[in-house]
């Protein structure tokens, strides 16, 4: 047992400034009827400061009762709580990543969360609030090296791992991929179209409401903006790590051989720039509470060099593109119209690639080793063309893989496939079986990779 | 049916249990029943008896076709215990075929709800670290239910390999 270890000094304050504001609404809400008269002012007012002195002291005490230290058996211990104590163990055996993440009220202060995400259980008791952003780094590495076994030397290996970038995304392009996306560029042309109406209906009420119009690409644009800003990629030895965001900054870990599936995906209006979006699934906890704090983006866009690089990383030895696809039943014309001629699916002796997608081509990329399920399955109308499409199941994630309307007979005949190279390369331990330790070395182009500047942009 | 692609190479399909069709439609008629006597009691005192005829004549309808739906849709349901993986098929309208790899299986559940128990039968339910498998085989006795969750987490043991 080591001695134990509080959080930052300043969090009481933190937590208190986080919390405040709620309460004191909620006085106003309850109290409105009061409020009214002088003496009802008074009243509410010296709420508010019993309230504040109350939240400050409840704070103070919640700190002062949170300690964290590491148990006999090496596993983290966090004991908090004022009247009940609780008492959490992180298996460190069992820790799938840890995630360094600054909400913007923490960052004001410098701090930042730690959350170590294990197999089973919920974020929410594990999460450690507030540490200094060095200590949260600190001891960051400390988990993930305890957690690789190496827990008689904890100073020896107590510095963060050294990592080497390998992208950054610029933020004119990021911007500019937004802008591009199908989405942004709809709820634009939405604009004019409503004015347009309007105009010709002689609604001119109708035409003020483009006005507020403009804000929803604004809002979807700024978001993802803020979201993804200064989108880092580094290559450390525990994993691929991102880190990203203005107002709340996020560090990710995908530590290596976690990844289950991977999806390409290339907006039909960014293919003069040649560029694409990677997205993952990863193993972590179950249930999707905290989902949201796995990583799922890996790239949000870069062009497609880049893309590879960095998806040799995640899945070594796997090209998407060189796959072999068999197209969909010619009958998929009459159900999916749209999309009918992007529709593929094939394997290689590691992976199962399919492609779909008309506006956003997407390939979609799961290792045999990681094949959980496969389903065939077939709605009337399908029946009827004589087609079925093709689920491979992967863990809960953004990425979901379909062989969509495939010939009905050919469809089973690759289920059966699917599932029996699932089952062979799972007996023979296959591609990123390393459940920790080593990063096989792969090839890249040139490091630090840099993004392209793309052929004649328009600023627009 | 040996030329459907969805069944097709497998000899040996296990159907489920003929009970599961009376539990499902003493269910579903109970609902039918329950909504038509509804429906016709409040046409009747409403004053439109020759259209609560009319109701009960749906009513009466759907509960033959729902009787003769559930007997195919239960006969529908299927799994084989192939080498290395299961096999569940099932539906009519919306068919769908699944097959899980014996080694990616995490967890075998049986199920007995209080009509199942009434019933003599138990649900098979397979789960992997995917959400989206769905592989359930309702309508078992308990014992092949039993059996069947022994082996089939026998088998995973021996197969798996983690996540």
């Amino acid at each position: 047992m080591t001695p134990p270890r509080r959080t930052h000094p300043v969090t009481p304050l933190v937590t208190g400034v986080r919390a405040a504001p709620v309460l004191i609404i909620g006085v106003f809400v309850i109290g409105d009827g009061a409020a009214t008269d002088v003496i009802g002012g008074l009243g509410t007012g010296a709420m508010i400061v019993l309230i504040l002195v109350g939240v400050g002291l409840y704070a103070y005490i919640a700190w002062t009762r949170l300690e964290f230290f590491y148990d006999d058996d090496g596993d983290l211990r966090i004991t908090s709580g004022l009247l009940v104590r609780n008492e959490r163990r992180v298996q460190l055996s069992r820790l799938q990543s840890v995630d360094v993440t600054q909400p913007l009220l923490a960052r004001l202060f410098g701090l930042a969360e730690l959350r170590p995400d294990v197999a089973g259980t919920s974020a929410e008791g594990t999460t450690l609030r507030y540490l200094s952003l060095s200590d949260a780094e600190q001891l960051r590495a400390e988990l993930l090296a305890r957690a690789s076994g190496l827990r008689d030397e904890p100073d020896a290996v107590a510095q963060t791992a050294p990592e080497q970038v390998l992208v950054q995304v610029p933020s004119p392009h990021l911007l500019a991929s937004l802008i591009l996306q199908p989405i942004t560029v709809f709820l634009i042309l939405l604009i004019p179209a409503v004015v347009a109406f309007a105009g010709v209906a002689g609604v001119w009420e109708l035409g003020l409401s483009g006005i507020f119009l403009v804000f929803a690409p604004v809002t979807v644009v700024g978001g993802q903006f803020l979201k993804y800003f200064g989108f880092t990629v580094a290559q450390s030895s525990d994993g691929l790590r991102l880190r990203f965001g203005l107002t709340s900054h996020r560090s990710q870990t995908v530590p290596p051989g976690r990844v289950q599936a991977v999806r390409i995906e290339r907006p039909l209006m960014w293919k003069p720039w040649g560029w694409v979006r990677v997205v993952v699934n990863v193993a972590g906890t179950a249930g999707g509470g905290d989902s949201e704090e796995r990583p799922s983006v890996v790239l949000p866009v870069a062009p497609l060099p880049v893309a590879r690089a960095v998806l040799q990383r995640v899945l070594p030895g796997v090209d998407p593109f060189a796959v072999a696809l068999a197209p969909a039943s010619p009958a998929a014309r009459w159900r999916a119209p749209l999309q009918h001629k992007q529709l593929g699916a094939g394997a290689t002796s590691s992976v199962f690639v399919t492609r779909r997608g008309w506006l956003v081509p997407q390939w979609d990329i799961v290792p045999h080793a990681r094949t959980q399920s496969v389903r065939v399955v077939q709605g009337p109308w399908q029946r009827w063309l004589g087609v079925a499409s093709v689920h491979v199941d992967s863990t809960p994630g953004p990425v979901s893989i379909v062989a969509l309307h495939q010939q009905t007979d050919a469809a089973r005949e690759m289920a059966d496939a699917q599932a029996r190279r699932a089952g062979l390369a799972r007996r023979l331990g296959g591609p990123g079986q390393a459940e920790s330790g080593s990063i096989e070395p792969v090839e890249l182009h040139p490091a630090p990779l840099g993004l392209q500047q793309p052929p004649e942009r328009s600023e627009s | 049916m040996s030329n459907d692609p969805f069944v097709a190479g497998e000899d040996e399909w296990v159907p489920v249990n003929p009970r599961l069709a009376t539990g499902r439609r003493l269910v579903s008629m109970s609902l039918v029943a329950l909504v038509t006597i509804l429906v016709v009691a409040i046409l009747t005192v409403g004053g439109y008896p020759e259209y609560g005829f009319v109701a009960l004549l749906l009513g009466v309808a759907t509960a033959l076709w729902l009787w003769w739906l559930i007997g195919r849709q239960v006969r529908a349901i299927g799994y084989v215990e192939r080498a290395d993986d299961l096999l569940v098929v099932s539906g009519i309208l919306f068919r769908r075929l699944v097959l899980v790899p014996y080694g990616r299986m995490q967890l075998v559940d049986v199920r007995r709800g209080p009509l199942e128990r009434y019933l003599g039968l138990a649900t098979v339910q397979l789960h992997t670290a995917a959400a989206t498998t769905d592989a359930t085989i309702p309508g078992l006795p308990p014992e092949v239910a039993g059996r069947l969750r022994d082996q089939l987490a026998a088998l995973g043991e021996q197969r798996s390999a983690g996540l």
